[in-house]
């Protein structure tokens, strides 16, 4: 049992870890706008694969 | 979609025209050369797909701008530094987008802007209108963006960085941070209190249930001090106004709750609640959350104030003209308006003489004759004199501003029944506070180790979220869903006295009709002509007028050009074509000397086209009735409604429509005062009134009324004092928002009932001791998801 320890702290620190980048993320505006990418998938565009328009 | 109308925009179809366009191998009508280069334009980008995915086809959408030049003023580094933020190579600016309706249009936007060269990336959210572009700016100037959407036929904005920064994302930012942190920490929290649980069976190690305890705890912290800050918050400014709220029996539970952990945690105590403690908050932070979202939705975006004034003003500098952005202008400028424009600010013309059409504003459909000294205010439209007007006020200063401010607190307020809703609920954290303390003091003198563990439980069952929630919620769910059903609800009693009303009345110009006189009749005096070539004299005659009239001979065909053409203030507009003078407007000024022909059945506005002084044809122009208004009519009455009609018209008008709709209930020739005479005696018969116009003149009437709804295209003014705005062209929401209305009470009733019996059964039961905390807050939690769950239903219905 003694690797508890080890492995919670461990599971901690990845925790932390996530929600730093999940913070980041909203931060950089990828959260902002909830909508749209439900109704994206159901765009898709079968004339020409285009680039960098959709993420 | 009738065959008569545009396949394009679905207004209809002009009789004797033969515009058709290809799409998917088949001939589509379109109603105009406009139209036509659109829908083709579509076409030819492989993007035909538009029209199948499409909601519908809105009116009056994708018309293409006439004036490229207005957006070349764009192109400049100056505008550049304006509206957009340059990173090296590439700008980015946001653009309001208006004229657009649906998720259809926010595909074509994206796809041809990405294949617009230099454009990187363009991102549109269509539910706030917005989009988001970036592009290379040495290939490309703002204009050219801006050109392109207007190509479209779309209304771009382009947004200054700071009113593109709207608060609500800001709110929502950091509403998702407190959510993801609580619902993270949750989950690790429930994954420790299991092992404390199974400890607590099957035996652990001190030490271990020490450090068990400690991690929770350290997940915990966050999860309180950061996810669950806002209701302590909200519990002290309760406290602070004295008026304690539903948060304060929350703030207390998880404060009381956190600390006795604590304790308990350092002095090898009985038990932990961290798992109550992050799983109460998690639920009342997700709830908040969702609650938050049908918030934002239904913030309006189709009223911005910027997008009814122009983009670009003609500035007088030192004598010469110079186009810049309306944004730039101040009180005390010099601007030059000429026939046709938009008039940006508020002011006072120092040159000119003109007419001005001040509908948005007054709803005087009538233009105005405005001379130098007078006034002219932003969001008219100067129509036939060139002007220089020396700007008083602009933006949020205008009178056009003060309206727009008007309305916005209208949709913030909370309607009278949830601030009740909200009254109640403070009376119950009283009560709820004296039971705990009651519980506390009976179960200290009963079982002292107990009293703290029942006290927790006790107030976190009784929390009055579900009440709280009950009313606001559905609300909220109801007014996104009207707003999606082309109903804006800017005065939350409407939906609650919608449900209750009884009779609708309706007025008749603008409201049952359409508001702007179509073509019904053509007589050719002249046989030499047909009527189809006689329509396009009309209309080449009628490029140059910007009067209401005009707009019923769009113009179809590029062909006929007249030259040297004239416009007769109050008569009629002239030009030559092959060599004659045509005229077209009055009797006396078209052909004064020609008999005039016996008048067609229908009643409308004679306008006669005359070539040198011979009358070649008479046009009949009337208003028509909104496409769908008779079925609306039925499926009201069939809704248990009666339907009347008061006009300020003639009585042979009113009783022609009337007659027309079957309404037996109708009364002509009323003044304001008159149609509120008819309101109040119904309601003294103790009729629930629901009126429906718009106009300047019935807005003392729309107020009268328990309730009222304007066609947005109405006057400004209606709407500001109409509970409910209609932006679309058919009267057909209103049937289904009293159905949605009552549907709504329905709900409110349903979560006020499970409410009440939650709370009843649960409190007796807390008090008893019978509830251990987790049970508790899987209880107060449920019991409000299920009173939000109830209410969403509403965003599905139809």
């Amino acid at each position: 049992m003694n690797i508890l320890y080890l492995l919670i702290p461990l599971a901690l620190l990845l925790l932390g870890v996530a929600v730093w980048i999940f913070f980041w993320a909203v931060g950089s505006g990828q959260f902002d706008d909830l909508d749209t990418p439900a109704m994206r998938i159901v765009m898709d565009d079968d004339t020409k694969p285009d680039d960098e328009s959709s993420e | 979609m009738s065959h008569s109308d545009c396949f394009h925009c679905a207004l209809p179809v002009p009789p004797n025209e033969e515009f058709q366009v290809e799409i998917d191998g088949k001939l589509k009508a379109v109603c105009c050369p406009g139209c036509k280069a659109v829908a083709e334009l579509i076409r030819d980008s492989g993007m035909s797909n538009y029209y199948t995915m499409r909601d519908a086809p809105t009116p009056g959408v994708g018309r293409p701008a006439d004036d490229q030049a207005e957006w070349q003023v764009f192109d400049s580094a100056e505008m550049l530094a304006t509206f957009a933020t340059v990173a090296g190579d590439t700008a980015t600016a946001t653009i309001y987008v208006g004229k657009m309706y649906c998720t259809a249009c926010s595909w074509l936007i994206e796809t041809t802007l990405a294949k617009t060269s230099g454009i990187s990336s363009a991102n549109v959210n269509p539910i706030t209108h917005r989009l988001s572009v970036s592009w290379d700016s040495h290939v490309l100037g703002l204009g050219g963006v801006l050109a392109t959407l207007a190509n479209l036929g779309y209304e771009p904005q382009p947004l200054a960085p700071e009113s593109a920064a709207r608060p609500e994302v800001a709110e929502q930012r950091t509403a998702l941070k407190r959510l993801l942190v609580a619902s993270l920490g949750m989950m690790q929290v429930m994954m420790f209190a299991i092992g404390l649980y199974a400890g607590d069976f099957q035996g652990m190690s001190g030490e271990m249930q020490t450090f068990l305890r400690v991690i929770s705890l350290i997940v915990t912290t966050p999860v309180v001090f950061y996810s669950a800050r806002p209701f302590f918050e909200s519990a002290w400014r309760g406290v602070a106004a004295r008026s304690p709220g539903m948060d304060l029996p929350v703030a207390i539970a998880i404060g009381a709750a956190y600390a006795a952990s604590i304790y308990a945690t350092f002095t090898n105590g009985e038990a932990v609640w961290f798992d109550s403690v992050v799983m109460f908050v998690f639920f009342l932070t997700l709830g908040r959350f969702l609650e938050m979202r049908a918030r934002h939705r239904s913030i309006d975006r189709s009223t911005a104030l910027s997008t009814m004034l122009p983009n670009t003003v003609t500035r007088i500098e030192n004598g010469a003209n110079r186009v810049v952005p309306a944004a730039q202008i101040v009180p005390g400028d010099r601007l030059l308006f000429r026939p046709g424009d938009a008039i940006a600010a508020d002011g006072i013309i120092t040159t000119g003489k003109t007419t001005v059409d001040e509908a948005l504003l007054s709803g005087e459909a009538r233009p105005q004759s405005r001379t130098g000294g007078d006034a002219v205010v932003a969001g008219s439209i100067n129509i036939d004199g060139a002007i220089e007007v020396e700007v008083r006020a602009t933006g949020g200063n205008t009178a056009l501003g003060m309206i727009s401010r008007l309305s916005e607190r209208a949709r913030y307020a909370r309607p009278a029944f949830v601030q009740l809703a909200d009254r109640i609920a403070s009376y119950i954290v009283v009560a709820i506070l004296f039971i705990a303390a009651v519980v506390a003091i009976s179960w200290y003198l009963y079982s002292p180790e107990r009293a703290f563990v029942v006290t927790l439980s006790v107030l976190v069952v009784t929390c009055p979220c579900a009440l709280a929630l009950a009313t606001p919620a559905a609300f909220a769910a109801a007014g996104t869903r009207l707003a999606e059903l082309q109903l804006l609800v800017t005065n939350g009693n409407a939906i609650e006295v919608l449900s209750r009303a009884t009779t609708v009345l309706f007025d008749k110009t603008g409201t049952l009709t359409r508001g702007t006189p179509v073509i019904t009749a053509t007589q050719v005096v002249e046989r030499v002509f047909n009527e189809s070539q006689c329509l396009r004299y009309a209309a080449a005659l009628e490029t140059i007028s910007t009067h209401p009239i005009a707009n019923a001979f769009v113009a179809r065909d590029t062909a006929i050009v007249a030259t040297d053409q004239r416009v007769a203030v109050g008569d009629g507009v002239e030009g030559t074509i092959d060599g004659q003078r045509w005229r077209l407007g009055r009797h006396d000024y078209a052909a004064p000397d020609a008999m005039i022909p016996a008048a067609d059945a229908r009643n409308g506005t004679r306008v006669f086209l005359g070539a040198d002084g011979q009358l070649i044809a008479v046009f009949t122009l009337a208003d028509e009735l909104r496409p769908g208004t008779a079925e609306t009519l039925q499926k009201l009455e069939a809704l248990g409604l009666r339907l009347g009609l008061v006009s300020g018209d003639s009585d042979d008008a009113v009783r022609t429509t009337a007659g027309a709709l079957a309404i037996e209930n109708y009364h002509a020739a009323c003044s304001p005062g008159d149609k509120l005479d008819i309101i109040h005696r119904m309601q003294g018969a103790g009729d629930v009134v629901v009126m429906v116009g718009d106009g300047i003149n019935d807005a003392p009437v729309l107020a009268g009324a328990d309730t009222s709804v304007a066609p947005s295209h109405g006057a400004m003014l209606a709407q500001t004092s109409a509970d409910i705005v209609m932006p679309g062209e058919s009267l057909e929401p209103l049937a289904t928002g009293v159905r949605a209305a009552r549907q709504t009470m329905r709900i409110v009733r349903q979560n006020l009932a499970w409410a009440i019996v939650y709370n009843a059964t649960a409190l007796p039961l807390a008090a008893m001791g019978h509830v251990p905390p987790w049970a508790a807050a899987i209880g107060m939690s449920a019991s409000s998801l299920i009173v939000v769950l109830n209410a969403l239903r509403l965003s599905r219905y139809a």
